[in-house]
């Protein structure tokens, strides 16, 4: 595929992929059409001419409220959620240089989680919600870079090191929900399948000032992570220095992933395959991170669309979705590198 | 016609090349060669094993130096550290009179190009974009393409003769074909200096020539090559400076033909041989001397049946 490169004056000069931009753009569009039925389907839906009010907050009575306290936080928060999860897969995938290597796996999301449980329930009042999820997620990834005995630079140690250190979290997770009443319990474990329902705009600003500040910082890495590809040795001739990158992409991802995990929950497999999805239709090797933000993004949102909208009045968690259909795509990928011989 | 050459140059044992008696010593020795990049007392390893103890070694500017020597010597690890992807545990590697372990990265990828052993083709990638990312240490967040990195691309094409072959993904290509676009993305880099480890290593033997064949060009157009060979004869033929490695340290350095004797090889490399002019070169051939009674001797005769 050619590569066309935008240019202004001589400062600015960066090489674009047609059909990444044919990709991206068709990606915004089923965004675009997601968020709206997601506004206007089903019994409290809005009205299609009274979306574009809605979004300029003019709404009025039934439309206000189910606008302002149902629908829009709760798409607000799946657009963003879902490309920081897929930007925080593309940065854990690229590292690690294996598709399975993404936070669901190597135990990011599972300690955030655990996190999340310590100080939302266990030792409240310490910390806020979202650093508990910070602290966990950290301490999760400082497991993984202590027991591979040498850091992030082996993806098949990562992998399988974050196996267990994933394993460890979801028990902590069990001993919390074993510890706390029945009550909190429920909220817990709804909260550990991963949803949008009930969320607030407060959940919204988290999220999405998250994604302004660490999406810049994912751009900026990507190209130094593309040379990691090539190997440590060739990358660091090249002045990538691959050994900080990875580590700052791991820093990045952790905050991604970690926002993402405090607003919704650890929804499952969104970071996994978003960006194999977006590599795959882009044909475009490297981190592909916008298109991995945007393919997440309408991965979860669209993933909500349906539970939503699922006949009955059953209002499964977004997540349980994901982990289902997540889980046909990971056991289709176990296969695939089973068979090639490259299982980590 | 005398076959074997039994001319001395250890550098281990003289001081120089020029042995006393040698004839044809210029009445004035030549001025010394300048160099760019020079390792000092190097001591390296991995952990606590040390592998090159105390090596000191000046890389002469527009030559093609040839580093050889039995497996495990060093001699990969001493590339790594003139290429400054592996720290040295003492000593100082010095571009252009500076420590390259505290130069910013970026300058020393504009001056200094390595290709690995075993580099990684990332999965679907055309050579084009990864000839391409040998740009890099001149490319800024905002500069990701410039006019002259479009040129660079194109000559590394060019000089590798690889331009049809631009679009094709690296995975389509032979090994061959393969390692050519490699050293392309080296070429991108526009670095004087270039640092090449086994590079023929895993080809057949026209295609060994042809990558061969290239470096020399490379070299006379006027970079500095350094590279790392398995195969005496090609170093013997290719490198204007050979350099002998045995157990981590130099045992000898110099021109190929004063430098490669029989009792170095036996000595280096405990093979008994004899050394003979490469009829095509002239340079020293090393052939390998046959064990007696291993296989029967071939008579000038036809065999009979």
């Amino acid at each position: 595929m050619s590569i066309v490169t935008l240019r202004a004056g001589s400062w600015l000069s960066v090489p674009v992929r047609p059909r990444s931009v044919a990709v991206a753009v068709s990606m915004l569009f089923g965004l675009l059409v997601t968020a709206v039925l997601s506004l206007t389907l089903g019994r409290l839906g809005l009205a299609p001419s009274e979306v574009i009010p809605a979004l300029a907050g003019a709404a009025t009575g039934r439309d206000a409220i189910v606008f302002d306290t149902l629908r829009g936080p709760r798409l607000a928060v799946g657009i963003a959620a879902g490309a920081a999860f897929g930007v925080a897969g593309t940065l854990f995938q690229t590292v690690t240089r294996n598709p399975l290597g993404s936070p669901d796996i190597i135990g990011l999301s599972a300690g955030a989680s655990a996190g999340a449980a310590a100080f939302g329930l266990l030792w409240t009042g310490i910390l806020p919600l979202p650093l508990g999820a910070l602290v966990g997620a950290g301490v999760a990834m400082a497991l993984v870079f202590l027991g591979t005995g040498r850091g992030f630079s082996s993806p098949s140690r990562m992998l399988l090191v974050g196996i267990g250190v994933s394993a460890m979290a979801l028990a902590f997770v069990q001993f919390v929900i074993a510890r706390v009443g029945r009550e909190q319990a429920t909220v817990l474990a709804a909260y550990l399948n991963g949803s949008l329902a009930s969320r607030s705009w407060d959940h919204a600003t988290t999220i999405w000032i998250s994604l302004a500040v660490l999406l810049p910082c994912a751009l900026a890495l990507s190209r130094r992570l593309q040379l990691t590809e090539m190997g440590d040795e060739q990358a660091d001739t090249l002045g990538a220095q691959s050994a900080a990158a990875r580590i700052l992409a791991v820093l990045v991802g952790m905050g991604l992933a970690t926002a993402a995990v405090s607003v919704v929950g650890p929804v499952a497999f969104i970071a996994l395959t978003a960006p194999q999805i977006a590599r795959r239709l882009s044909r475009s090797p490297g981190p592909n991170t916008v298109l991995s933000a945007l393919t997440g993004a309408a991965l979860l949102a669209l993933a909500d669309l349906l539970v939503q909208q699922l006949p009955g009045d059953v209002q499964l968690p977004v997540g349980v979705l994901t982990a289902c259909l997540g889980g046909i795509y990971l056991g289709y990928l176990l296969i695939s590198h089973w068979k090639k011989g490259t299982l980590a | 016609m005398t076959l074997t050459r039994t001319r001395a140059a250890r550098v281990g044992d003289t001081a120089s090349l020029s042995t006393p008696g040698t004839p044809r010593q210029p009445a004035t020795p030549p001025a010394p060669p300048t160099t760019r990049l020079a390792a000092h007392h190097l001591r390296l390893g991995y952990g606590r094993e040390t592998v090159v103890a105390d090596l000191s070694l000046d890389i002469p500017d527009a030559g093609f130096t040839v580093i050889v020597g039995p497996n495990a010597c060093g001699k990969s690890t001493l590339l790594k550290s003139l290429a400054r992807t592996q720290a040295p545990q003492a000593g100082t590697v010095l571009l252009d009179g500076a420590p390259i372990g505290r130069m910013r990265s970026r300058a020393v990828s504009r001056q200094l190009a390595m290709l690995p052993q075993s580099p990684t083709a990332p999965d679907a990638i055309t050579v084009r974009d990864l000839v391409g990312r040998g740009r890099f240490p001149h490319q800024t967040f905002l500069r990701q393409w410039s006019r002259d990195d479009e040129t660079a691309v194109h000559a590394a094409l060019s000089a590798t003769n690889i331009t049809a072959l631009a679009d094709r993904d690296m995975s389509e290509l032979s090994g061959g074909q393969r390692q050519r676009a490699w050293i392309a993305m080296v070429l991108a880099q526009q670095t004087e200096l270039v640092l090449l480890d086994e590079p023929t290593t895993f080809l057949d033997i026209a295609h060994q020539h042809d990558v061969l064949e290239l470096c020399s060009r490379l070299h006379a157009d006027g970079r500095t090559l350094v590279a790392v060979l398995h195969d005496l004869n090609q170093a013997a033929r290719y490198a204007t400076h050979l350099v002998v490695m045995k157990a981590g340290a130099i045992v000898a350095q110099g021109d190929p033909s004063t430098v490669l004797t029989a009792e170095l090889v036996q000595e280096v490399f405990g093979l008994a041989c004899v050394i003979i002019d490469d009829p095509e070169t002239g340079t020293p051939l090393v052939v390998p001397k046959a064990t007696p009674g291993s296989r029967p001797a071939r008579s000038g005769f036809p065999p009979s049946a």
